[in-house]
């Protein structure tokens, strides 16, 4: 057996700002015109735009998700969404009742979310897949997110690493599952420099505060920005720096300088322009992140197979949707 | 001929591959390989901006196809079009187009659907939730802005025996009463809750001379509570605040709270106006004049201003004044008091 090569090929994004605008303000006129109804058609076409736009070693990404069962999830989704905000203004101990109930299935829903997203995803004609079980998912999205919030958040990142480690090492490219091996300990690295950061540049401040207040209130929101710049990025990095799939390492190497100023032009942009810029700043923040990963081949690509596929109902994805408990990816 | 990549589906391995045209069959070749699927067992995809498009073959595999102008022959031999909405999604013009009907139809929504709608559910809600709002409103302006009424009980049970007197021009809907409160900060003032409670403040009662004023004022109150009013003002701007929240989205909260009220101030004119109309009616149905509601009004806006005047510089007090107008809730007071008692 020969020593395999080791070769790098980085994402590329292929989209542009204007020829997605286009999509995306014909997308919105008939989403509103329909009454939403045609949301779902429209995130099929986004999600197609942007993932066959993504390429990888000269071959692009595809999404296959049916706006049907889409508009199925959107739709119980909504009426979920109404009975809370209903319940909340009658009575707030119903209210309560209520999230409590929907806090209980979000972990199921979440799986079917997740399936149903990686089912529906392929490049080179395999599909992705997820094979997390429903215990699985109330340990990580339920039990802990309980424990940490009893224990004033101290475990916070041990729960983001389990939930991390149960979505990637669940997940798989056609027959090929992917690892995670990030220790629970580098997760706490990140969030204590973030809160160092946060106290210390914090304490700054409190001394500037002596030269005014109006001083105090411009340098603030830099200094959040700042820091939630570094965590944006910092995560990624480690999450999929500590991701493999099969006998290939992913790598991430997001900088805190660029992301800072994307994100910080992007929020200008879309204030002055009412909303206009959000598809050019989509498109923009999107190519940053992938054309700041690759992936290291150990070896030829050529051979990953494919696996068992299932029919997934859409229904979990867009219920996990409305109620923004997607986690960043 | 065109150029493409084919894979099984069963392996990730690319083939480039050429796809040629034959009869009523799909070909595709190179090498090593020819395949041949009829037409109708290829499943094309629209355009997508300058995407690569997919042949996906019944049975299994694809063609990745980043030639655009070559498929776009290929097909064009087929005698295939583009669908209408693929022409939408690829043409400056319908993105300009959609974008001002997108404007227009958020000014139509915002003027008549929304209005409408909660209209049509503030007529519905059933007395409890009324009822549960009246008070609990009641409770936090009690805790933060009023204070107990200094009016002695006599008065107070005058003004609510006048009240009972008055008779309504069409059969009231809700129960009313009167709770008597006091509040220096929000000076002469009465306003109605949800559930047909009207709070008179102090201040109001002791700018009146003639007992038929505050009552004027009391059946322009029942009026906004008859049609609901504060009820449609909760409802509409709670929708407002959803859709702004949903589309500024995580960019700030309070971004999107400001507006929602500012906006909100142009109903409330509209609904000045029906409370106006209401009190018209139900004073001449008591043979009073309406001319009483102008009156009060009038020294309303006097006291007012003569209390922001004392807090602002004078120069600038008029300027303020204009601004105040065109974003405040109530309606330039000439104007209502001209349409209330014409003659004056």
């Amino acid at each position: 057996m020969q020593m395999q090569q080791q070769q790098e090929h980085a994402f590329e994004f292929t989209g542009s700002g204007w020829e997605y605008f286009k999509i995306w303000i014909v997308n919105l006129l008939l989403s509103i015109l329909t009454l939403g109804i045609y949301s779902a058609w429209a995130k099929v076409r986004r999600l197609q735009y942007f993932y066959r736009n993504t390429r990888l070693a000269d071959a692009s990404f595809d999404y296959h998700g049916m706006p049907k069962a889409i508009l199925k999830g959107r739709i119980i989704a909504f009426v979920m969404l109404m009975v809370y905000s209903g319940a909340m203004k009658l009575s707030p101990a119903l209210g309560i009742t209520i999230a409590l109930m929907i806090a209980v299935v979000m972990p199921w829903l979440i799986v079917r979310s997740l399936r149903f997203k990686l089912y529906n995803s392929s490049y080179r004609g395999l599909r992705f897949s997820f094979a997390g079980s429903d215990g699985g998912a109330y340990t990580v999205f339920l039990l802990f997110p309980i424990l940490t919030a009893l224990t004033l958040y101290l475990l916070m990142p041990f729960t983001h690493q389990r939930i991390k480690q149960y979505q990637h090492c669940n997940s798989q490219f056609g027959d090929t599952f992917f690892n995670f091996d990030a220790p629970v300990k580098s997760f706490y690295g990140v969030y204590l420099k973030v809160l160092g950061m946060g106290l210390g540049l914090g304490f700054l401040a409190g001394l500037f505060s002596a030269v005014g207040l109006t001083f105090l209130l411009l340098l603030l929101p830099v200094v959040f920005l700042f820091v939630m710049a570094y965590m944006a990025v910092s995560l990624p990095n480690l999450i999929w720096n500590s991701t493999t799939l099969g006998e290939h390492t992913i790598q991430s190497k997001l900088e805190v300088g660029p992301y800072l100023w994307i994100s910080f032009t992007n929020l200008l942009g879309i204030v002055l322009t009412l909303g206009l810029y959000i598809p050019f700043a989509t498109v923009r923040m999107l190519r940053y992140k992938l054309e700041h990963m690759s992936l290291m081949a150990q070896g030829d690509l050529n051979e990953f197979v494919a696996g068992q596929e299932q029919a997934i109902s859409a229904t979990g994805e867009e219920t996990a949707e409305m109620f923004d408990v997607d986690i960043s990816l | 001929m065109v150029n493409a990549r084919f894979f099984d589906g069963k392996t990730a391995a690319a083939q480039a591959v050429e796809l040629f045209l034959d009869g009523s069959n799909l070909l595709l070749r190179n090498t090593d390989l020819e395949l041949r699927w009829p037409l109708h067992e290829v499943n094309i995809s629209e355009r997508l901006g300058n995407t690569p498009r997919l042949l996906t073959f019944a049975g299994g595999g694809h063609c990745e196809v980043t030639d655009h102008a070559a498929l776009g022959d290929l097909l064009a031999q087929l005698g295939t079009r583009h669908s209408w909405l693929d022409g939408m999604h690829h043409s400056l013009a319908w993105a300009l187009l959609a974008a001002g009907l997108i404007v227009l139809s958020l000014l139509a929504a915002y003027r008549y659907l929304l209005p409408w709608g909660a209209e049509v559910i503030a007529m519905r809600l059933p007395a409890s939730v009324l009822q549960k709002m009246g008070s609990s409103t009641l409770d936090t302006l009690d805790k933060f802005m009023l204070q107990p009424s200094k009016l002695d009980a006599a008065r107070q049970r005058e003004i609510t025996a006048a009240f009972a007197r008055l008779q309504a021009p069409s059969a009231a809907q809700l129960r009313y009463h009167i709770v008597f409160r006091s509040s220096p900060e929000m000076g002469a003032n009465a306003f109605a809750l949800p559930d047909g409670t009207i709070v008179m403040l102090d201040e109001l009662v002791a700018l009146t001379q003639d007992d038929n004023e505050i009552v004027a004022v009391l059946a322009h109150e029942r009026g906004h509570v008859e049609q609901r009013h504060a009820m449609r003002m909760v409802l509409q701007s709670s929708a407002v605040g959803l859709v702004l929240a949903w589309y500024v989205g995580d960019v700030s909260g309070l971004l999107a709270t400001a507006p929602a009220i500012i906006m909100q101030a142009k109903y409330s004119r509209d609904m000045e106006r029906e409370a106006d109309e209401y009190a018209e009616r139900t004073m001449r149905a008591n043979g009073l004049s309406p001319c009483l509601l102008a009156s009060i009004l009038d020294k309303l806006e006097a006291s007012h201003l003569a209390k922001t005047d004392a807090k602002q510089p004078a120069p600038d007090a008029a300027s303020k004044r204009e601004v105040m107008d065109y974003l405040s809730s109530h309606p330039a007071t000439q104007e209502r008091e001209k349409l209330l008692c014409p003659a004056k």
